[in-house]
């Protein structure tokens, strides 16, 4: 044993100082969320309450059974999966979109680009209540400031009730969240060499071939980033629907219904946490399947741009 | 500054170790404090029996109570309490108010966790029980409350023997025993209506749909509006729908049982009624900005005059009215609350339906019963309950309470005769399989949303989404 | 506005070349669309801001319009009324504890993780992948909390400091409870870790060899380094705590210890129809947030370049 290994950081007699300062993070890693994730499988599986004193009793398959064929309650569940999968959809693609002009935007040499972007990291900060209270204020039917503008437009809505409530959660989870979008997207464009946009420019590359060239794919780490993000984020969203339009039939996902049937939040519906259970762990299905297949897309972006 | 922040954030955590022991720790500490005075509860109540020469007169202790949000009641109970306090020198309660969407979750939580010592169970008594004619149901979470053994059996308690005997058995018992005090009754098939302005353009009360049509074909032409609710929240704009529904099947249970052997449907002939009256309550009756205001905001607005009904629950009556030593402002026209009149029949829009409101329950194993039998008690002394009552504007559970204020005149004709009834809603339970659109009592807000746009479409979606559980 | 000033990035688009024209038109272009956007982000902010200055019957006739006064009763009403300097302690308490114990308690997870100074980096660190995709914890995370006083060893310990009687309840509607909640975060920990992975190496080396004790360093001269990293995980993080309303719900029953956002929601509840008072609420519930975010923004962006973006 050399002297400098017996002196190096986790090497020699005191190798075990890593180890005993790295325990209380782990640990809690473990016991907080790691642990409690997997219990929610064993949980699915039982007629678990939440209650004391109610016993906890095994019954298979039965939750999702329940969930996903039995009557029209299945029919509903089917269209919370859906709208997840919609709300996804809708708010990866359109929040990337908007967070990554933003970030070209606010990059460029203009006056002011510092104020565009913290005004649009502004949101990201304040959390789904204020978020939701702010929009709910903005959208409030009756003489409100969009219902002012749909009177100019000649037209009408109900904003937060009915079937256009659910887009109009998709706008503001857009809203809520393109900011930190844009960020990501910045850090990307920071690592981006100098160089390389002007040796594209000396070339005489025109601003859009100078984006598809050099910005695009030297902007793969960011884009995969946000790209896993938004998806993962997406799916597992649901506060905004409960700060803007509570437990309502057109816009019910996923996420929601797990707090709902687990929490009692259904008049005097019983409380039923292991069909939550299951519920979430249909969710975890849906992230893990999209989450793998979008880390496949990636990877081989990754490999196919930056070797 | 930043540099600030991480120095701090260097100097707290520095030692490592030791430096997550002493966060730690003063974040036990604050608890320690809390769970002291909760020991010292316990320890008081110990000493309670041991003394209990000394018992009556001199409680301690502190008593965790909660209740929801009900701006009267709310008052009411802080003011009860601090009498409660007065009276007695040892004891301290500690009141937590709870949304009433979050109530379910609040008892299901601190009742497993020890947490509260009184309780008001759910915001509708018991309601929803599982009759024996329904297969297939999960029963409501206050019957699971119970079998958890989480609630305490009042029956023997001096107290209970105050309330109707209606009150007891409807609206508190299961099982054998009797869990809950019901605090009274409220009825939210009505409507509050605007004497004023139905004289100005020359409308008598409506007592039948037509005349209600009409009435707001009339008012409207006046340039007013004809009903306003409170929309925002999902209710109650289905609340005042009950009372059509009401008016329409005045056997309210006979629906449901009903629904669940086959003998009614929601879109047989009285079905696609209702339905298409619901269309037009909902889009030409309401007035548009209705959405756009809360449950408390509808009654604030409908005050403002210029509206000639509002359908919503009695309790709104204490904002019409309110208490002399209140903030708020009465209406300032002569108004009165009449069934909704929603049937050809004038006779059927006689009928006042409801619900059992909240009611006080206690938790098993408190370690301070005696003290929580002793506010129980108290509340439940028939002066202290009259005074409850006409302050919150519950229909009282005592039979020796009276209302005595402009709603108590109005309703209290329609009591008399033994026509307070609970409404559908509170024994509607869908089979386990059941869609989300069986609950047809929720029908108006469809319209009122665009969920629907045909009545007999969305009176076939809800038939069909009933039957679906009961297929299954 | 100098905390503001962040250093400015290399600009994508340089083209000297191009002519002045399609710049000048670029540059319209560019401002059209930002303004367009800032309306868009500003406008909801705005309404608060001018509903918190009406009285009640003033947003009742007029909504929308600008406000006729300056009606700064709403803030000291909304203030007094809901408790808020209570709540406001209790934030900032869960927030500052557990940011500070997170944020302490990662980096002795992720600098071992990042230098293979413990056996089984990689699994671990695929460990803390992983959990992006596990599914909300929500249901067993209440059974641990409820009946935490149960649990062999750990319960026992916990349990042996506190006075008697405090089992029952576990770790419900505690303040340590709540915070034990907030004391992980997966994507925090893959930016530290990243980001330790572009300090050089031969950095603990040196420190290794002069005596430098294992601790020390990581306080003394690791933090100091990865100050960019740490910015945008404390953010992330105490953004997370600030802002949670259902673990709130679920876990803290009492007023007293209700978080800012709980507060809200109640406060809701009751002055819900009075939205001059509820936009004050809401106002000064974003204030702290702000004032962190100002201070610790110019970081953010160079903490995600390595944290998040290169690894």
């Amino acid at each position: 044993m050399t002297a400098q290994q017996r002196t190096l950081f986790g090497a020699g007699r005191r190798r075990f100082i890593p180890w005993l300062l790295l325990a209380p993070g782990v640990g809690f890693y473990l016991v907080m969320a790691v642990g409690p994730s997997i219990a929610t499988a064993f949980y699915s599986f039982t007629d678990a309450t939440g209650l004391r004193g109610l016993p906890i009793n095994w019954v298979g398959f039965d939750n999702y059974n329940e969930f996903a064929f039995e009557g029209a309650r299945s029919r509903d569940n089917l269209d919370a999966v859906q709208r997840t999968l919609l709300f996804m959809v809708l708010v990866t693609v359109l929040q990337f979109g908007v967070g990554l002009l933003m970030a070209i935007l606010v990059n460029q040499r203009l006056k002011g680009s510092l104020v565009f972007r913290t005004l649009f990291f502004v949101p990201v900060i304040l959390g789904a209540v204020v978020q939701g209270l702010m929009w709910k204020l903005f959208l409030r039917p009756g003489g409100g400031p969009m219902d002012t503008i749909y009177g100019w437009l000649g037209l009408e809505s109900q904003f937060l009730a009915g079937p256009s409530a659910f887009y109009w959660v998709v706008l503001v989870q857009i809203w809520a969240n393109a900011g930190f979008t844009m960020v990501v997207f910045l850090a990307g464009m920071q690592t981006i060499p100098a160089e390389l946009n002007e040796a594209a420019a000396v070339d005489g590359a025109t601003g859009w071939q100078l984006f598809k060239n050099v910005t695009w794919p030297q902007l793969t780490p960011a884009v995969n980033t946000n790209f896993l993000l938004n998806i993962i984020g997406s799916l597992q969203a649901w506060m905004l629907f409960l700060v803007l339009t509570g437990f309502t039939n057109s816009t019910k996902v996923l996420g929601y219904v797990v707090y709902a049937e687990g929490f009692g939040q259904q008049g005097t519906s019983s409380f039923r946490q292991g069909y939550a259970a299951a519920a979430s762990i249909v969710l975890f299905l849906l992230v893990l399947v999209l989450g793998m297949a979008a880390n496949f897309v990636v990877t081989r972006r990754e490999r196919k741009y930056l070797g | 500054m930043l540099l600030l922040a991480v120095l701090a954030l260097v100097a707290a955590a520095c030692g490592s170790d030791a430096s997550t022991d002493d966060a730690d720790g003063d974040a036990g500490s604050t608890d320690t404090e809390a769970t002291e005075s909760a020991s010292d509860d316990s320890s008081s109540s110990d000493d309670g029996d041991t003394d209990t020469a000394e018992a009556a007169a001199g409680l301690e202790g502190t008593l965790r109570v909660m209740i929801h949000q009900n701006p009267p009641m709310v008052e009411w109970v802080e003011s009860f309490n601090a009498d409660f306090e007065a009276a007695n020198p040892g004891v301290t309660i500690d009141l937590s108010v709870i949304d009433a969407a979050d109530l379910p979750t609040a008892n299901q939580t601190r009742l497993s966790a020890g947490d509260v010592d009184v309780t008001t169970v759910t915001v509708t008594g018991f309601a929803n029980p599982v009759q024996p004619y329904m297969t297939d149901v999960e029963p409501p979470y206050w019957q699971q409350l119970i079998d958890a053994g989480l609630l305490m059996d009042l029956s023997g308690q001096d107290f209970v023997g105050n309330y109707d005997d209606a009150a007891i058995a409807e609206g508190g018992s299961y099982d054998g025993g009797v869990y809950s005090l019901n605090l009274g009754r409220v009825s939210y098939s009505g409507m509050f209506v605007n004497l004023d302005l139905l004289g100005e353009v020359g409308v008598d009360v409506p007592t039948t749909w037509g005349e209600l049509v009409a009435a707001c074909d009339t008012v409207k032409g006046a340039g007013y509006e004809c009903m306003t609710a409170g929309g925002a929240d999902g209710w109650p704009i289905f609340v005042g729908a009950y009372g059509l529904l009401g008016s329409l099947y005045p056997d309210q249970e006979g629906l449901v049982e009903g629904l669940w052997t086959g003998e009614a449907a929601w879109n047989d002939e009285q079905g696609q009624k209702l339905f298409e009256r619901y269309e037009v309550y909902a889009n030409e009756m309401l007035e548009d900005q209705a959405a756009g205001l809360g449950h408390d905001a509808a009654i604030e607005r409908y005050k403002a005059g210029d509206v000639a009904f509002a359908p919503t629950g009695n309790w709104q009556a204490g904002v019409m009215e309110p208490a002399a030593d209140s903030d708020l402002t009465p209406a300032e026209f002569e108004w009165t609350y009449i069934p909704f009149p929603g049937s050809d029949n004038a006779a059927d829009n006689q009928i006042l339906f409801g619900k059992y409101d909240q009611g006080w329950a206690v938790a098993e194993g408190t370690p301070v019963e005696d003290l929580a039998m002793a506010y129980l008690a108290a509340f439940s002394d028939p002066d202290t309950y009259n005074d409850f009552a006409n302050t919150v504007n519950f229909l009282p559970t005592q039979p020796t309470a009276t209302l005595d204020n402009t709603l108590g005149r109005a309703v209290a004709p329609l009591l008399q005769e033994g026509a307070f009834t609970v409404g559908y809603e509170q024994w509607f339970i869908g089979p386990a399989g059941a869609g989300q659109w069986a609950n047809a009592g929720q029908g108006a807000l469809w319209f009122y949303n665009g969920d629907f746009a045909d009545a007999a479409e969305a009176a076939d979606q809800a038939q069909a989404d009933f039957e679906a559980g009961l297929g299954g | 506005m100098s905390v503001l000033t962040h250093s400015e990035p290399e600009v994508v688009v340089h083209d000297d070349f191009g002519a002045g024209k399609r710049r000048a038109r670029r540059k319209i272009v560019s401002y059209s669309i930002l303004v367009a956007f800032a309306i868009f982000y500003v406008g909801p902010l705005l309404m608060l801001v001018m509903a918190s200055l009406k009285t009640l019957p003033e947003f009742f006739r007029d909504p929308t319009g600008l406000p006729e006064g300056l009606e700064v009763n709403n803030f000291t009403e909304a203030w007094d009324l809901a408790n808020f300097p209570q709540y406001l302690f209790n934030s900032l308490i869960y927030t500052v504890v557990a940011t500070t114990l997170f944020v302490v308690m990662s980096v002795f997870v992720a600098f071992p993780i990042a230098r293979g100074y413990v056996k089984g980096a990689g699994p671990l660190l695929t460990l803390y992948v992983v959990a992006l995709f596990l599914p909300p914890a929500l249901i067993p995370q209440f059974q641990l909390i409820l009946n935490f006083g149960d649990i062999p060893v750990i319960g026992d310990v916990l349990f042996s400091f506190w006075p008697e009687g405090s089992e029952q309840q576990g770790l419900f509607n505690t303040r340590t409870g709540y915070i034990l909640l907030f004391l992980t975060n997966p994507i925090g920990l893959i930016i530290l870790v990243n980001y330790i992975k572009s300090i050089p190496r031969e950095l603990d080396e040196s420190a290794a060899v002069d005596g430098c004790g294992y601790a020390r360093f990581v306080f003394t001269i690791l933090m100091p380094l990865i100050r960019p990293a740490l910015a945008t995980v404390i953010v992330i993080h105490a953004i997370g705590i600030w802002n949670e309303l259902i673990l709130a719900t679920i876990y803290l029953t009492s007023e007293d210890n209700y978080p800012i956002t709980r507060g809200l929601l109640v406060f809701e509840g009751v002055y819900g129809s009075d939205w001059p008072k509820l936009a004050a609420a809401v106002l000064m519930l974003m204030f702290p947030m702000l004032v962190l975010y100002m201070f610790l923004q110019r970081y953010i962006i160079s903490g995600l370049t390595s944290g998040a973006i290169k690894g």
